[in-house]
């Protein structure tokens, strides 16, 4: 009920407008909102690609985070970054449970990760990528990540 | 300057707050009422709910008329709306906004860091902190619990008590919209879409307000129309906006139809209906009421091509359909014939599971049961496909055989051709010697000639004298000679060795 209010709230307000670069694709129901983001500065790495993000809702969002993974299909990439891995998970703070906050809301989650990558200048991915993706099988939410950077 | 007025205005709309909270010490107002209501129902039968007392609120008035109340100790319990989940009017001030549920705060709280929240979105918010101690949502700054969260200014709580809601219960019917301020008394006391304890006797269903007079009606009944069964207070609602057998009139063009029609109405017959050109699957792009669609049909070549493209796609999808099972049928028929493969032809490393054995071998005949030997047939395979597939490999094999004499005759011609060579080579060496021994030979002859015909001269002349004898004397050396080739056996060929020697070598050029 809760979540609900707030992300038809949180919608509207989305619906009448949102920062370049960001753009709503899929908002059916309260469960699962799909957006699109590209860097709108120039990036050598992320130039021309655009960028998709599932957002998963629990009930007691803004209280509980959002799951939030980059999405990957043919035409939207997961970008390069060291705290994204390749299958899309996002090692950021303020997703974490501890780093949460309920007055972040689904379009201050996008503008952080769209400065994350323009702020980024390596074109790598996390270290351990190969062997997390290989046996990750947690959700977002269950993992424990070590936040060894935290400006990035 | 601005010394408050002792008396609102008549006009003002937060009197009725002043009003209800007259009855009451304290400004707190909002949850009291529901208490005031019990503590006022307490003492006598007769329902007195807020209000000042000299009016009796509409709702104590049809309360006390009601004969239900006066058989049981009635008590009315409303639940006081829930100022997060109001509706707002017009979009209100983002300052107003707490920053948890997006909504005007609630009740509005302050933190020390000058942070803003709704009393209950802070508590949420601190519920699911799990360390223990309490940080500002947006500052993170620690909370000191003895002194925080602090009072608002009350400018803030008046402009939030100023923001027009509708009444909580607007999906039921309710039109009212007013100020913040006074919707909890609206709620409370005149709602008629407030939702109330039945009057009955043994029922605990809710009713609203404005049905209370009418008994309970929580009881199934069903629908003459369409026979379903209902609850007796669902019932005009059903006809009115469900029941499938019910008419209603047409959206588009007013006409009656029965409810359960009225979607196929819509999609077929309506002539006020917006559709699209039937030229749509093609990509006709016309969309407007279906008797101008009519119209622009007759014109539009998209639709006149439009039912034989539709043909066109039922029927790829037909044979779309027919592929699947002929694709599965390939892969059967394929391993079908790899295990024919298999058995025609065992791998060496799968000796064990195919013996090489001689099958006329008797000693052999119990170390291995025939089983193993008899080729297990794939029992997916129809009879008709395994033919087939014996017959494939038949005329495999007859290809391969082809293949293999073809090979063979073209061993032995080459091998032909390299005897004949050799044979060639060995007969022109022959004919050397014979030539080198025939000059030998006529060599020594004529040495021998040489010598005899000085040493027997007579001998010559006596047997020339023979021969002149019995032939013309002309012919005598030709005689002698004669005789004397006769004598040397090969010396038909003696007088021409070098004709045999160009004779070979002609020989040898046309072999
Ligand atoms: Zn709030
Ligand atoms: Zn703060
Ligand atoms: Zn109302
Ligand atoms: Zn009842
Ligand atoms: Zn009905
Ligand atoms: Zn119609
Ligand atoms: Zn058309």
């Amino acid at each position: 009920m809760f979540a609900t209010k707030r992300l038809g709230k949180e919608l509207s307000k989305m619906q009448s407008g949102l920062p370049n670069g960001i753009e709503l694709i899929k908002a059916d129901d309260f469960k699962e909102w799909l957006l699109d983001i590209r860097v709108v500065d120039a990036n050598p790495i992320y130039q021309g690609e655009v960028y998709r993000i599932k957002f998963m809702f629990s009930p007691n969002y803004p209280i509980e985070a959002p799951e939030v993974v980059f999405v990957q299909d043919e035409s939207h990439p997961i970008p390069y970054h060291p705290h994204i891995y390749s299958n899309g998970i996002i090692c950021l703070d303020l997703l974490d449970r501890t780093g949460w906050s309920p007055v972040h809301n689904v379009e201050s989650v996008c503008i952080s990760l769209q400065s994350m990558l323009t702020g980024n200048t390596k074109k790598e991915r996390p270290p351990g990528d190969e062997n997390f993706v290989r046996s990750n099988t947690q959700r977002p939410r269950d993992i424990n990540f070590v936040f060894h950077d935290p400006h990035v | 300057m601005s010394s408050p007025s002792p008396i609102p205005p008549p006009n003002d709309r937060r009197s009725s707050r002043a009003s209800s909270n007259a009855s009451q010490p304290g400004p707190g107002s909002s949850s009291n009422a529901t208490s005031s209501l019990d503590v006022a129902s307490e003492p006598s039968d007769l329902l007195v709910v807020g209000g000042p007392p000299s009016s009796p609120s509409p709702l104590a008035l049809r309360a006390s008329n009601s004969p239900s109340s006066k058989r049981r100790k009635s008590r009315v319990e409303k639940i006081p709306p829930d100022l997060h989940l109001l509706e707002y009017v017009s979009p209100c001030d983002s300052n107003l906004v707490c920053l948890i549920c997006h909504a005007p705060f609630g009740k509005p709280v302050r933190l020390v860091c000058d942070h803003y929240f709704c009393r209950d979105c802070l508590d949420h918010a601190w519920e699911a902190q799990q360390d223990g101690h309490k940080t500002c949502p947006t500052c993170r700054n620690r909370v000191d619990v003895d002194r925080e969260p602090l009072s608002v200014p009350r400018i803030l709580e008046n402009m939030l008590d100023e923001l027009v809601v509708k009444c909580p219960n607007s999906r039921l019917g309710c039109e009212w919209s007013d100020q913040r301020a006074n919707v909890q008394d609206h709620v409370m006391l005149y709602c008629e879409y407030t939702l109330v304890e039945c009057g009955s006797y043994d029922c605990r269903f809710p009713v609203s307000q404005k049905d209370f007079h009418k008994g309970c009606l929580h009881y199934t009944v069903n629908c003459e129309h369409c026979h379903t069964s209902l609850m007796r207070r669902d019932l005009e609602e059903h006809q009115t906006t469900a029941c499938p057998n019910k008419s209603t009139s047409c959206p588009h063009c007013a006409t009656e139809v029965l409810r359960v029609e009225l979607k196929a109405h819509i999609k077929d017959v309506c002539a006020r209906a917006i559709v699209p050109c039937p030229g749509a699957i093609v990509g006709c792009t016309f969309v407007a009421e279906r008797t101008e669609v009519w119209l622009h049909e007759r014109s539009c070549p998209m639709a006149t091509m439009a039912p034989h493209f539709r043909e066109q796609q039922t029927r790829l999808e037909r044979n779309e359909a027919k592929l699947e099972p002929l694709a599965r049928r390939v892969v059967i028929l394929e391993d079908g014939l790899s295990n024919i493969t298999n058995m025609l032809y065992p791998a060496n490393d799968n000796a064990s599971s195919f013996p090489v054995t001689n099958p006329l071998d008797p000693n052999n005949a119990d170390a291995f049961p025939p089983a193993p030997l008899v080729p297990t047939p794939d029992f997916r395979l129809p009879p008709a496909s395994l033919h087939d597939s014996l017959r494939e490999e038949v005329s495999r094999i007859a290809t391969a055989l082809t293949e293999v004499e073809g090979r063979a005759s073209m061993m032995i011609i080459n091998d032909g051709q390299r005897f004949k060579d050799e044979l060639l080579h060995t007969n022109a060496n022959i004919n050397n010697m014979r030539v080198q021994l025939h000059w030998l030979m006529s060599t020594t002859l004529q040495q021998r000639t040489a010598n005899s015909a000085s040493n027997s001269t007579s001998g010559r002349a006596g047997s020339g004298a023979t021969a002149s004898t019995s032939a013309p004397s002309g012919s005598t050396t030709q005689g002698a000679a004669r005789n004397r080739s006769g004598a040397a056996g090969p010396g038909v060929t003696g007088h021409s060795p070098f004709r045999r020697l160009s004779d070979s070598t002609r020989q040898d050029t046309k072999l």
